[in-house]
C-alpha cells in the first residue's frame, strides 16, 4: 500500500510518501516540490552582494546564512594572505545575534510545530497548546518577539538583517542597548523557568543524569509524560552518526560515529543529486523526486543540529538521556529544548563580554574585488544544524556559490541504496502522526532544504 | 509578464506616489460619516468569532488607556485625522467580521515570521483572536489533509468576502513546475488562479509577493512573478518591503475593516499611507545629510556619531516606504537605526537595480525617482540649497583629510 500525505506546519510545505508492508512503514520519500534557485541567482553578482541574498534563503535562519557568508568573504582575504582583524567585540556581536536566532527558533519551534501535534496523542484537555489561540501558544510567540529584539537592536530588524560585514559588524550599541539587551535575554529566561522547565535555570542547568527527567515541571513536563505514554522514546531511530560542522563560543565542531572524533576535515563533504530534478528539465534523471539534494560526509549520511551539538559537547544531561533511548524523537525534542536553556545563559554571557570601546569594524585594506581568484570554504550552526557555504569568485565576482543547508543533511534523499538519516528514522513506524512527528523532530525547513 | 515588468518600471518613474497629506475637512467628513455606517453594517453581521476585543485587552493587563493610544497612533499611520481614533479603536473590534486565507507560494517564510511578532499592545490577540485568521499555512493548527479541508470549507464559507494575503513569488517558467502544492501537486499558479477567484481583494505581502523578489533576481531562473502580474479584475494590494512591516499589514486590515474599500494606492499599487513618502524624509539621520555630515567607511567617525549613510550605500532617498516612522520588531530598531543603511527592499527589481555591492558601494545609483539617487553633489545644488553649503563645508574637510571628495562614475 502507498500513501501520500502533506506535512504543513513546517517553514514550506514537505509532501511525505510512504510505502506500508504489515502495517509499518517499509519505504518513503520526503518531496520538496518548491524551488527559487539562489546558487543560479548568485552567480555573477559582486561577492558583497551575498550579504544580502543569502540571509533571504530562509525566514528563520537567516543570521546563520549572513555569518557564514561573511566568513567566507573574509576567508578568501585570509586565502590570500591578508587577514582581516576582526575585534572581540564584533566577533560577540555576531555570535549574540546567531544565538538569538536560534533561541528564538527554539521557542517557536516547540510550541508551534511540535506540541500542537503531540498533543493530539492524549484525550487529556491540552487547548492551551492549541495553534493560534491557546493561552501557551500566544505566550510563546510573545516571548519569542520580546527576545528577538536583542537581535534587533544590533542587527536594525529580524528577519532579515545584513548587519555583519567583512571586517566586522556596523552596529557600535551604547552601554544602553547591552543593557536593554540583557533586559530582553532575562525576559526569555523567565519564560524558560516560568513556562517551559518550571524551576530555576540554574537548576536545571546543573542536571546531569537521565533521571532528572522526573524533576522537570510545566510545559517540558507535559511532553515527557505524553512521549512516554506514547513510546516516542522508541521511534525515530536513525544512523546515530553526528555531524557538527561548526565551532565557534557556543559550539563545538566534531563527529561521531561511535566514537567522538573532534576535528572536522570539509575536504570529507560531499553533494550528490542523483534523486534531485535538474533546473534544466531535459537534464532529469529518471529517478529524481525532490528539488534537495544529498549530503554525504566521508560517504555517510550523517545527522546534524542540537542532539548532534550537544553529545560532541558532552553536556551530561542530554548525553545520559541519549544513552538511554539513542536517537529517538524524544530525545531529539528535549535535546533542542535543552540547548534553549543552554544558550539563554551562555548568550547572557557573551552580552556581558562586550566591551564597548573596542571598534565595531576595521576596514580591509583592500577591496575583495581585486582578487582575481578566490575561494572559501566555511560552516557555522544554525537552529537545525550545521550550514556550509562554498564561495568561489573570479574577476571579482561570484563564479560558484553552493550552500548545503541543515536540513539537506537530515532531509535529503537517500542515495545510492543508503537511506538517509530522516528515512532511516520513520522506516518502521506504524502510524502517519508518528511520521509526521518524526519528520518533525527534524525541524523541518523546505524553503532551506530546496533554496 | 515582461511587458508588465516593464510597465512597473515605467509607472516608478511618474509623480504618482506623492502623497495628499490633508485632504480637506469636506472629505475628511464624508468619509467619516461612510465609515460609520460601514462599522454599524459590520456589527450587524454575525461575528465570525465569538470575541469581544476589549475583553481580550483587558485580560492581557492593557488598559483602555492604552488601547486608545495604540489606536490613536494607528490612526495616524493610516493617516486618518484623530476624530477617527474611535472608529479605528472600533474597527479593530469588528475585525473578527473579515476573514483572512494567507497563503505561502515561492518566499522564505520572512513575512509570517514578522507578523508573529507585530506591534504591541496585544496585536498578537488583534490578529490572532479579533482577525479571523482562517487558513496560515505555517501557523495553523491543522496539517495535512485536514488543512486542505479547512481551506476548502473556508474559501466555500467565506466566498467573494475573504482577504487572500499572498507571501512568495509565483514560478511561471516550466509550466511552473519549480513550485507545486497540495497532494494533488497544483502548481503555485493554479492555486493563486484558483484562491483569488473568489476572494475580495488580494493581498501581496513581501517583495517576493509584489515583484517577485529575490527568485525573480537576475537571471531569474524559475521565471517568477509578483501576484500583480497574474492576477486581474480583481482589487489587488501591495505590501512590498523584505520582509513587509507587519503595521502595514495590519494597517490594510483595519482600512478594510473600516471603510469596506482598499487604501487609496500608488501606481505601483502599494497603500499610500504607507508608501506615499520616502524613507529619507523623515530619517532620524536627515539632519546630518542636510549638514553635509556623511558616514565615509564603516566604524569612522561620522559612523560612531550617527551620521548619514547616503555615501555608504543607504537607498533611504528612493525608497518608499514608512520604516523610518514605524522601524521593526514592535518597533525596537531598523536597518538605519545601527548604521546599516537601508537597501530599498520596497522598490520593484531592487535586487539587480540597486544592487551594486549593495550595502556597502557607494551610492552612485539611478534610481528614476528623480532626486537625490544622481550623485549627493548633483543633488545638493539642484534641489536644496542648505544642503549644497553642508556638501561644500563637507567637501572641504573631505579633502582636508585626504579623502574622496565627490561621487562620481569614473572614480575607481
Amino acid at each position: 500500500m502507498k500513501t501520500v500525505d502533506i506535512v504543513e506546519r513546517i517553514e514550506g510545505e514537505a509532501k511525505l510518501v510512504c510505502q506500508w508492508e504489515k502495517n509499518k512503514i517499509s519505504d518513503v520519500r520526503v518531496e520538496f516540490l518548491n524551488f527559487r534557485g539562489f546558487e543560479y541567482i548568485l552567480k555573477g553578482k559582486a561577492p558583497l552582494d551575498a550579504l544580502v541574498y543569502t540571509p533571504r534563503i530562509c525566514g528563520i535562519c537567516g543570521q546563520a546564512h549572513l555569518k557564514a557568508t561573511v566568513e567566507a568573504l573574509e576567508q578568501i582575504y585570509k586565502n590570500h594572505n591578508e587577514e582581516l582583524i576582526i575585534t572581540n567585540k564584533a566577533k560577540l556581536l555576531r555570535e549574540v545575534g546567531l544565538n538569538i536566532e536560534i533561541i528564538d527558533s527554539h521557542i517557536k519551534w516547540f510550541y508551534m510545530f511540535i506540541m500542537p501535534d503531540v498533543v493530539k496523542f492524549s484525550n487529556n484537555d491540552y487547548s492551551e497548546y492549541k495553534a493560534l489561540k491557546g493561552k501557551k501558544w500566544l505566550e510563546a510567540s510573545a516571548c519569542a518577539s520580546e527576545v528577538i529584539k536583542v537581535l534587533a537592536i544590533i542587527g536594525g530588524q529580524w528577519p532579515h538583517t545584513s548587519y555583519m560585514i567583512p571586517g566586522g559588524v556596523v552596529s557600535d550599541p551604547t552601554l544602553l542597548d547591552l543593557t536593554t539587551m540583557q533586559n530582553y535575554i532575562d525576559y526569555g529566561i523567565k519564560f524558560f523557568e516560568n513556562n517551559l522547565v518550571g524551576m530555576e535555570i540554574e537548576n536545571y542547568l546543573s542536571f546531569n543524569e537521565a533521571e532528572d527527567l522526573y524533576k522537570v515541571k510545566a510545559d517540558l513536563k507535559d511532553f515527557i509524560t505524553l512521549s512516554f505514554e506514547n513510546g516516542f522514546e522508541k521511534i525515530g531511530k536513525s544512523y546515530n552518526r553526528h555531524l557538527v560542522l561548526g565551532s565557534s563560543l557556543s559550539f563545538e565542531e566534531g563527529k561521531i560515529n561511535k566514537k567522538l572524533i573532534k576535528n572536522i576535515d570539509f575536504e570529507n563533504i560531499e553533494e550528490l543529486s542523483l534523486n534531485t530534478f535538474n533546473i534544466d528539465k531535459s537534464k532529469n534523471s529518471k529517478d529524481a523526486y525532490t528539488w534537495s539534494k544529498s549530503a554525504l560526509y566521508a560517504n555517510n549520511f550523517y545527522e546534524t543540529g542540537p542532539l548532534s551539538r550537544t553529545l560532541v559537547q558532552n553536556r551530561k544531561f542530554i548525553s545520559s538521556v541519549h544513552k538511554h533511548y539513542k536517537d529517538s524523537m524524544f530525545t531529539r525534542v528535549m535535546a533542542r529544548m535543552d540547548e534553549l536553556g543552554f544558550l539563554l545563559k551562555k548568550t547572557k554571557e557573551l552580552i556581558k563580554r562586550v566591551d564597548i570601546s573596542e571598534d565595531s569594524f576595521i576596514k580591509p585594506k583592500i577591496s575583495i574585488n581585486e582578487f582575481k581568484h578566490g575561494l572559501a570554504e566555511v560552516a557555522v550552526e544554525a537552529c537545525r544544524g550545521s550550514l556550509y557555504h562554498e564561495v568561489e569568485i573570479e574577476d571579482g565576482k561570484i563564479s560558484k556559490y553552493d550552500v548545503i543547508t541543515p536540513t539537506v543533511w537530515n532531509l535529503g534523499p537517500g542515495i545510492d541504496g543508503k537511506l538517509s538519516t530522516s528515512q532511516k528514522a520513520i522506516i518502521g513506524t506504524n502510524s502517519i502522526e508518528k511520521a509526521k512527528l518524526i519528520l518533525r523532530s527534524f525541524d523541518v525547513c523546505s524553503v532551506c532544504t530546496t533554496h | 509578464m515582461v511587458d508588465s515588468q516593464e510597465m512597473v518600471k515605467k509607472v516608478f518613474t511618474q509623480n504618482s506616489a506623492r502623497i495628499d497629506t490633508n485632504k480637506g475637512d469636506a472629505y475628511y467628513n464624508s468619509l467619516f460619516e461612510k465609515a460609520k455606517e460601514r462599522l454599524k453594517a459590520l456589527r450587524a453581521q454575525p461575528a465570525l468569532k465569538d470575541i469581544d476585543m476589549m475583553e481580550v485587552v483587558e485580560s492581557e493587563g492593557v488598559n483602555r488607556r492604552d488601547f486608545m493610544k495604540w489606536a490613536s497612533a494607528t490612526t495616524a499611520t493610516l493617516m486618518l485625522p484623530p476624530m477617527f481614533t474611535p472608529l479605528v479603536a472600533e474597527a479593530t473590534e469588528l475585525m473578527n467580521r473579515v476573514p483572512v486565507i494567507w497563503i505561502e507560494l515561492q518566499d522564505c517564510a520572512g513575512n509570517s515570521e514578522a507578523i508573529l511578532r507585530s506591534s504591541t499592545p496585544t496585536v498578537d490577540d488583534l490578529l490572532f483572536d479579533v482577525l479571523s485568521l482562517e487558513f496560515h499555512h505555517t501557523l495553523m493548527a491543522a496539517s495535512g489533509h485536514q488543512a486542505e479541508h479547512q481551506l476548502e470549507d473556508a474559501m466555500h464559507h467565506f466566498k467573494g468576502k475573504y482577504l487572500l494575503f499572498v507571501e512568495g513569488a509565483i514560478p511561471t517558467a516550466l509550466n511552473g513546475q519549480y513550485g507545486t502544492i497540495g497532494p494533488s501537486g497544483e502548481t503555485f499558479q493554479e492555486h493563486l488562479a484558483r484562491l483569488s477567484k473568489d476572494a475580495a481583494a488580494v493581498v501581496a505581502v513581501g517583495t517576493c509577493a509584489t515583484y517577485g523578489g529575490v527568485p525573480a533576481a537576475a537571471p531569474n531562473p524559475t521565471g517568477a512573478v509578483g501576484v500583480m502580474d497574474l492576477v486581474k479584475g480583481k482589487p489587488v494590494i501591495n505590501i512590498p518591503a523584505c520582509p513587509a512591516n507587519p503595521a502595514n499589514m495590519v494597517g490594510v486590515v483595519l482600512h478594510y475593516v473600516l471603510t469596506g474599500q482598499v487604501p487609496e494606492l500608488d501606481s505601483l499599487l502599494r497603500p499610500k499611507f504607507a508608501f506615499g513618502y520616502r524613507i529619507h524624509d523623515n530619517c532620524e539621520r536627515r539632519a546630518h545629510f542636510d549638514a553635509g555630515e556623511f558616514v565615509e567607511e564603516w566604524g569612522d567617525i561620522g559612523a560612531q556619531n550617527n551620521f548619514c549613510l547616503y555615501k555608504v550605500g543607504c537607498k533611504g532617498p528612493m525608497t518608499f516606504n514608512n520604516c523610518s516612522i514605524i522601524r521593526y520588531n514592535e518597533g525596537a530598531n531598523w536597518p538605519i537605526g545601527v548604521g546599516r543603511g537601508c537597501i530599498g527592499c520596497s522598490e520593484p527589481d531592487f535586487w539587480d537595480k540597486y544592487a551594486y555591492e549593495r550595502p556597502m558601494a557607494d551610492a552612485n545609483i539611478k534610481a528614476p525617482t528623480g532626486g537625490v539617487e544622481k550623485t549627493v553633489d548633483e543633488f545638493g545644488l539642484g534641489l536644496l540649497t542648505a544642503t549644497t553649503i553642508g556638501i561644500g563645508v563637507h567637501a572641504v574637510a573631505s579633502a582636508v583629510a585626504g579623502k574622496r571628495t565627490v561621487h562620481s562614475e569614473d572614480e575607481e
